[in-house]
């Protein structure tokens, strides 16, 4: 078993509106978001620090962040001149829990499949 | 951790019976949604459930590959998610077939962005309660799924 950290905390209700997970995957199908997303996973940059490892420019950083923050993946605050982009966390353990309700639907689905074919119709049964 | 979906179930029935519940349009409609699915490779069809928030209830497949009585791939797209899902059956002895179910394709959940938060670059506490928080969600369903005796 891997370390057990202390029992979570009740997990924080999403401050807003909670998006479409969907709207999730799409703001991460991106390469570039997904490596900004890895560079915020190590701390809070600026857009500039996140612009210095990217053959783009800042203001195409800038709009790749804004799907991010629309996506509900990262959050900003303002400090002085600069704006911090921070990871938030929530965003992807409520994918992940979105994940785990689709797992339950197959579940589910394959629960009914042996309901079906333990009930099927004659065409199915006499191989039996 | 695992991104994806990957469940494997062992039905009391030969495996040419679970071929045909897999890969008949009635069948399909009976245990999974209704649908115009046909046995054809390369055939479109959708699965109708009911709409919610961000999806129109619609989920828009393929089927990709078909090898009866062993391997069937549908890609799978609703919403915004845009994945394939495999099913693999093989025989279990005797009137006994185990099928795998795997879907794959959520993007950004798997690879690099979770190792490299479970691997550290995540700061203190907040690394914590996230690892938490993965592996309870984890513990949801990567638990393979019980034998599903049929008989009543």
């Amino acid at each position: 078993m891997p370390r057990r950290p202390g029992r979570p905390r009740r997990q924080q209700a999403p401050a807003h509106d909670p998006l479409q997970p969907a709207d999730r995957f799409a703001a991460l199908a991106d390469p570039t978001r997904r490596h900004l997303l890895e560079r915020l996973a190590a701390g809070d940059h600026a857009v500039s620090d996140l612009t210095s490892d990217l053959d783009m420019s800042q203001a195409a950083v800038s709009q790749h962040l804004r799907v991010l923050r629309e996506a509900g993946l990262v959050t900003a605050r303002k400090e002085g001149r600069h704006r911090y982009y921070q990871l938030r966390p929530a965003g992807l353990t409520e994918l992940r829990d979105w994940l785990g309700e689709l797992e339950r639907f197959w579940r589910e689905r394959l629960t009914a499949l042996g309901d079906y074919l333990g009930e099927s119709p004659a065409n199915f049964r006499e191989a039996r | 951790m695992k991104a994806d979906i990957d469940l494997t179930v062992t039905y009391p029935h030969p495996i040419g019976q679970v071929w045909a519940a897999l890969t008949s349009s009635e069948a399909l409609a009976a245990w999974l949604m209704p649908n115009d699915f046909q046995p054809v490779a390369g055939h479109r069809f959708t699965f109708r459930t009911n709409p919610a928030p961000g999806f129109d209830g619609i989920v828009r497949c393929q089927v990709l590959e078909l090898e009866p009585p062993r391997r069937m791939v549908w890609s799978w797209a609703g919403g915004k998610i845009d994945t394939t899902v495999t099913f693999t059956l093989e025989p279990a002895g005797e009137q006994r077939t185990r099928l795998r179910m795997h879907q794959v394709g959520f993007h950004g959940l798997g690879a690099q962005i979770t190792r490299r938060i479970m691997a550290g670059g995540w700061p203190g506490l907040l690394r914590e309660r996230l690892a938490a928080h993965l592996d309870s969600a984890a513990g949801l369903g990567i638990r393979p799924i019980p034998d599903q005796g049929a008989e009543g």
